[in-house]
């Protein structure tokens, strides 16, 4: 005689620990996800320090100028000597970055905020030559936002990755 | 008459999961793919005259800067010698630990310098950094930091000079 299962027989999973993971899950990648440093760009390779330490107090007006090389995507061997700055994908010299630097020089001014108040945050690769930071440094406090304007950025902050052991 | 229900769990209320697993799996699978892992960064604060050297007045009363020359190897990049105040700390490895020391010296006898309720010797000392124009970076953010702290075997941070600067741009070696 053929037996006919009835409906009530259909297991009942249990969805509750499944449920607890994955929201263990996305509260731990919530966490680790970092959006503060979204201007910093991965092809730049900064030089590691034991003493580098985030300012204690977040600054309000700062900007990030990326420097550093075309670099092999696998090997990330340097496969343009010419060090370039980074502006997502666009890629400048340090000698043409001028017209660059005068638009943050803009910005700040149509925000009301004095160019001394601004902080340049700098982060360089590791090999680059120091001479191309300095030049760039140099570019950052010749800029004018106007003609009008007297000075250009006064500060500036060097980055480096922290070196944890 | 008291009536009593005959199907207690036909009249259940079943929630339905099925959509909020698929969002929640669908904010997992964003979270996991904008993961970046990033090693967290730092930073030192430096200054850069925009004069030249000779316009630089410095006065009696002031402290001389301390000067650290960086010098490099022309071909690689790589630092062949340090010199702190025209003295030789050679070029090895060790040379950064040999700076650390001789500024933590340099600091020390400087604590007690200067007028009471004002900033100390340490404070007011300015250190200049002045490297080859084809020096590695790495090696500056090196010197920087041997001049600005000391990690003690403990591993707390003794915090030296602060004022770091850079000279003037040297000329490109050819």
């Amino acid at each position: 005689m053929k037996i006919r299962s009835s409906g009530s027989n259909v297991p009942n999973v249990d969805m509750t620990p499944m449920i607890d993971i994955v929201f263990q899950l996305i509260a731990f990648f919530m966490v680790i996800t970092n959006f503060e440093q979204n201007q910093a760009d991965e092809r730049v390779r900064l030089p590691r320090d034991h003493l580098a330490r985030p300012p204690e107090v977040k600054r309000e007006n700062s900007f990030t100028l990326n420097l550093g090389f075309k670099r092999d995507g696998e090997t990330g061997a340097i496969t343009n000597p010419e060090p370039r700055l980074f502006f997502g994908t666009d890629e400048v010299f340090v000698e043409d970055s001028t017209s660059r630097l005068r638009q943050e020089a803009q910005f700040y001014e149509a925000m009301d905020v004095d160019l001394a108040e601004v902080t340049v945050e700098i982060r360089s690769d590791g090999d680059v030559s120091t001479g191309v930071v300095q030049e760039l440094i140099q570019k950052c406090q010749e800029v004018r936002a106007s003609q009008q304007s007297t000075q250009g950025f006064q500060r500036f902050a060097l980055r480096a990755n922290q070196k944890t052991e | 008459m008291k009536l009593r229900n005959r199907y207690p769990t036909a009249d259940r209320i079943a929630s339905q999961m099925t959509p909020m697993i698929d969002v929640v799996f669908q904010l997992l699978i964003f979270f996991m793919l904008t993961l970046k892992l990033i090693e967290p960064e730092g930073d030192f604060n430096i200054n850069m005259p925009l004069g030249r050297p000779s316009e630089a007045k410095v006065t009696d009363a002031e402290l001389q800067p301390i000067k650290v020359r960086l010098e490099a190897d022309p071909q690689t990049g790589e630092l062949r010698n340090l010199r702190l105040n025209d003295r030789d700390l050679g070029g090895g490895p060790e040379v950064f630990q040999l700076l650390n020391a001789e500024i933590n010296k340099v600091v020390l006898a400087l604590r007690n310098v200067g007028p009471a309720n004002a900033e100390n010797g340490a404070d007011m000392q300015e250190v200049e950094l002045d490297p080859d124009f084809g020096l590695d970076y790495k090696y500056v953010i090196s010197a920087i930091s041997s001049c600005s702290g000391r990690v003690t075997a403990e591993g707390t941070t003794i915090p030296l000079l602060s004022r770091i600067k850079f000279a003037q741009v040297r000329e490109k070696e050819q």
